[in-house]
Order: C-alpha cells, then structure tokens, then sequence
C-alpha cells in the first residue's frame, strides 16, 4: 500500500522519444491527467503525471507546500523524463498551466500547453491581502471551495481533490502566479492555451492576458463552450485531447 | 535556471523490466546513490532515483518536511518506476535506508537493499530530546556537520552542511515507523554497513537484521567504507554485494 488514496498517485506511461509532461491543479491530484496521459500514450508518446508537492495525500500536508515545492515537483519529473526522451511538452491545468508556463521560460523544453490557467489569482481580494495571509492563515486555515463547475456529472462524482483551500497555500499561489507573470516574456517556444468560456473558477479573459504578455511567437488558442475549469474531464475533454495531440506533432516537425 | 542544484537532481536511466529504486540519505542528495544506480544500469536494469522532499535545494526548504513527504517521495518513485517495470529493488542509503526497510513491509517488490540503516536515532540527546524537538527548533534551528571523514570526488558532495534541528524528530520518527515495520517485511533483504562508519555505528546493522521478518536475508560487514557507503574507499564492494544480491533473485526467474 502506497500512501496515497486512490488517484494521488503520479503515473509513467513509457513510449517514444518524446516526452509529455503532465502537472495538475492547485488542490488536486494526478488522476486529472491521466484520462489526458493515457490519449497522449496510446499516440506513441512518454508520458509522465507528477503529483505536486502537498497534494495527493492529506489536506495539512499541503498547508506546509511552498511555491518552490511546487517548482521542484515540475524539475523532479523534468528530470526523470529527461532519462529516457529528446523532446519534452510540458502541459499543465490551472496552476498546473502556470507552472507549465514557468517552465517554459526555466527549462529546455520544447512546447507548452496551459489548460485554464489564471493571469492572476481570480479573486481581487487574495491580492490585497496577500502579506496578511500567513498570520491570518493560523486562525482561518481553509477557505470553503465553491461547488465544482465541472459539467460531466460522472466526472464530477471520481474528481480527486481536497475539499477546501488551505490558506497558507493560497498566499503561496499568489507568489507563483506572480512569477509566472514576470517569466512569461522569456516564454519563445510554441505555446497552446486551451480556454473554456463556460469555466467559472478563471475567467475567459485570462487567456488574453496571458497571450500578451508571452514571448512566443507561435501562440495557438483552442476555445471551448461547455466546459467548467477542469477541461482534461469534462464533455469536451476529447477536443482538448485531440488538440494537444495535434499540437504537440506540430512542435515536433518545427523542432527537427 | 532550475531551483534545483545542479547535479543534485533525480535521475532515470531506462532498461529492462526489473527496476532499481535508489532512495538517499538524510541532508543528502539523489547523486549520492548515483555511481552504484548507473553501475546497475551498465548491467540493464532499469533506474530511478528519487529527490527526497526539501533535499537537493535549500535546506530552508528541508526544515518544513515531515516524515510523510519523504514516504510519498519513496512512493512517488515506486509508482513511476512501476509504470516501466515489473519488478522493483529498493536500494537505500541511511534515513534512505530505513524508508526502504519501510517501504517493503508495504509495497510489493522482489528485494531490498539497506545500506548505513539506523536501527535507532544514533544520538541518545536527539531521542531524549525528541518531544521538544519542534519547540527547541524555533531557536535552535540547525546543527552543523562534522567535516565528512571519506570525502568523495572533490565538488560531488552536494549534501547540506548542516542538519536543521526540527528535522531531527521527523528522522526520530521515521525511524520508529521502520522499527515496528521489520517484521513485516518478508523480501530478500540485503543489509550493508561499515565498520569504519562514525555516524551510524556498526552494531545497528545486526539489530536491523535480526529482527527482519524475511527469510533469505545477508548482511555484508565492510572494513573501509565511511557512512555513505556507496561513494569513497570500497564503494566497488558496495556495487559488486548489490550486482550479486539482484542477480540472484533475477536468476531464479520469475
């Protein structure tokens, strides 16, 4: 027995030359990639899903993640998929997105794919308060969860995730997405955003934000309708399969 | 730029279907195991070394760490390892080790290697200490290492200088947790210490042992070795007992 409930754990598909990495979202878990991993496996690749730090096992573990625990999670897998490609796309949802992103501008990689990743912390609020949260964050500790936005109700039923957001970890969010902000201009390999105009945790506009200040060049912008936040498990996730597929050949004709 | 030190890094080196998990020690780094996980590659095997949680960064980072983000780090490498592989060594060097010892009274897997384990927190003061730990850490946070006495190549030791005293209780325990695990464990075990080893002393290695719940199990007693066994004087010995150890195994079939 390993010490993670069922779906915290991270996964390995082996495959070709090429690697694709997966990272989840800010209290979630492996298992929202793997429905993703296991399309990007069957079209030949490697694919490997991290489990961030702090997530995956028990909720006060994540209370004592920081940003660079997070960071180091995404260079761990970075690292072991190195061993055996020549090719990496790292792709990321959420704050998986966001970490995607910042590695794109950190790590030799050869594409990014951020699904419903935030320019900023959504609520205005968490920014103001940001040098309070620590000290505030001893007697509030969690922040209730709005009920998920995910529309394919049998996802919504085998959705991994902590029930609410520790506060200490939300200040530690904030950080990150500020420092994805300031490398996105180091960002110049091909990028895909995949957006859904239905998700209610990031807002649609974000992917605006995001394209503008990216340094790439090549920017590929993939909406959906109908989906909430988690696109890689929602009625629409074989469209988001199909064009990180398709995405991911296209950066591999531009890169040999 | 990477927040990890360079160097200090996991590592993975693809072959066959039988995999080696290499787990460090405590303030050490993956390159620590490094030398004897590629020697086990050169023969096929496939190998993963894991980054222990708040090792191979800053030791900031260490100080936050619990006994239950090293495990899932064991975990997370047993997982991706198992994604390649059929069947798993674990292979682990000092707090690596006990994690290891640990890790076969839960994980299914075909042997383990236990090189420098403690049996128990080698200084009594740390144990004695131990509920006071986490207090005592607020303004006592590390205590310095000796000057490590079998040095290895020059530049490669990218261990921690010093050990952060809350990190302590978090070893204490994880320590505590093998101690009642041994029984269960019922793998072929290989067990590894040194006598030269000053900071594990050498007795621990037949505590650890006569307690395994396995049947087949050895123990290799070595002469020259330091406490990280697999780098410095003898380290081929280590490669060699640990090349023997799995060939066995493997060579029974399965």
């Amino acid at each position: 027995m390993t010490i993670f409930p069922e779906g915290g754990e991270p996964f390995f598909f082996p495959g070709g030359r090429t690697g694709c990495l997966l990272i989840h979202g800010f209290t979630g878990a492996p298992n929202e990639m793997r429905l993703l991993g296991e399309h990007l496996a069957a079209c030949g690749f490697s694919v490997l899903g991290i489990r961030l730090s702090g997530h995956g096992t028990d909720m006060t573990d994540l209370l004592r993640a920081r940003e660079q625990d997070w960071v180091a999670s995404v260079e761990d897998g970075y690292h072991l998929l190195r061993g055996c490609t020549d090719h990496i796309v790292v792709l990321g949802l959420s704050m998986g997105g966001v970490l995607a992103l910042h590695a794109g501008a950190c790590l030799p990689v050869d594409g990014v794919v951020a699904m419903s990743a935030p320019y900023r912390t959504p609520h205005p609020l968490i920014q103001h308060m940001r040098p309070a949260l620590p000290l505030l964050s001893l007697f509030w500790r969690y922040a209730k969860k709005s009920d998920s936005d995910l529309v394919d109700e049998a996802a919504r039923e085998t959705h991994v995730d902590y029930e609410a957001h520790p506060l200490r970890a939300v200040a530690e969010l904030e950080d990150l997405v500020r420092e994805m902000q300031a490398s996105l201009p180091d960002v110049r390999i091909p990028v895909l955003l995949i957006h859904s105009r239905g998700d209610t945790t990031v807002p649609s506009d974000h992917v605006g934000l995001i394209t503008n200040a990216l340094g790439s060049k090549d920017i590929e912008t993939v909406w959906l309708q109908s989906s909430g936040h988690v696109i890689t498990r929602d009625v629409e996730q074989d469209r988001v399969f199909k064009a990180c597929e398709r995405f991911i050949h296209r950066v591999l004709e531009k890169a040999s | 730029m990477t927040y990890q030190v360079e160097q200090a890094e996991p590592y993975l080196f693809p072959g066959s279907k039988t995999g080696c998990l290499m787990v460090h020690g405590f303030t050490g780094a993956p390159n620590e195991v490094r030398p004897l996980g590629e020697h086990l590659a050169s023969l096929g095997y496939t190998v993963l070394g894991v980054r222990l949680a708040g090792h191979g960064t800053t030791m900031q980072d260490l100080i936050r760490m619990r006994e239950q983000d090293w495990i899932a780090s064991v975990d997370d490498g047993y997982n991706l390892l198992q994604g390649l592989c059929d069947r798993i060594y674990i292979l682990g060097l000092s707090l690596g080790g006990a994690l290891t010892l640990h890790a076969a009274s839960r994980l299914k897997v075909a042997g383990i290697v236990a090189m420098s384990a403690p049996y128990e927190t080698p200084d009594k003061t740390i144990s004695s200490l131990r509920p006071l730990l986490p207090l005592l850490s607020q303004v006592w946070r590390y205590r310095p290492k000796r000057k490590p006495r079998v040095p290895g190549p020059s530049g490669m030791l990218l261990n921690y200088p010093a050990m952060p005293i809350r990190s302590f209780a978090e070893t204490d325990d994880m320590i505590q947790l093998m101690r009642a695990s041994l029984s269960k464990v019922n793998v072929p075990a290989l067990i590894i210490h040194s006598k030269a080893d000053r900071s594990v002393p050498v007795d621990h290695a037949p505590r650890i042992f006569d307690e395994l719940g396995s049947t087949e199990k050895d123990i290799l007693i070595l002469e020259k070795n330091g406490h990280v066994v697999t780098r410095g004087p003898g380290q081929e010995d280590v490669f060699k007992a640990c090349e023997d150890f799995i060939q066995r195994i493997e060579g029974r079939g399965v």
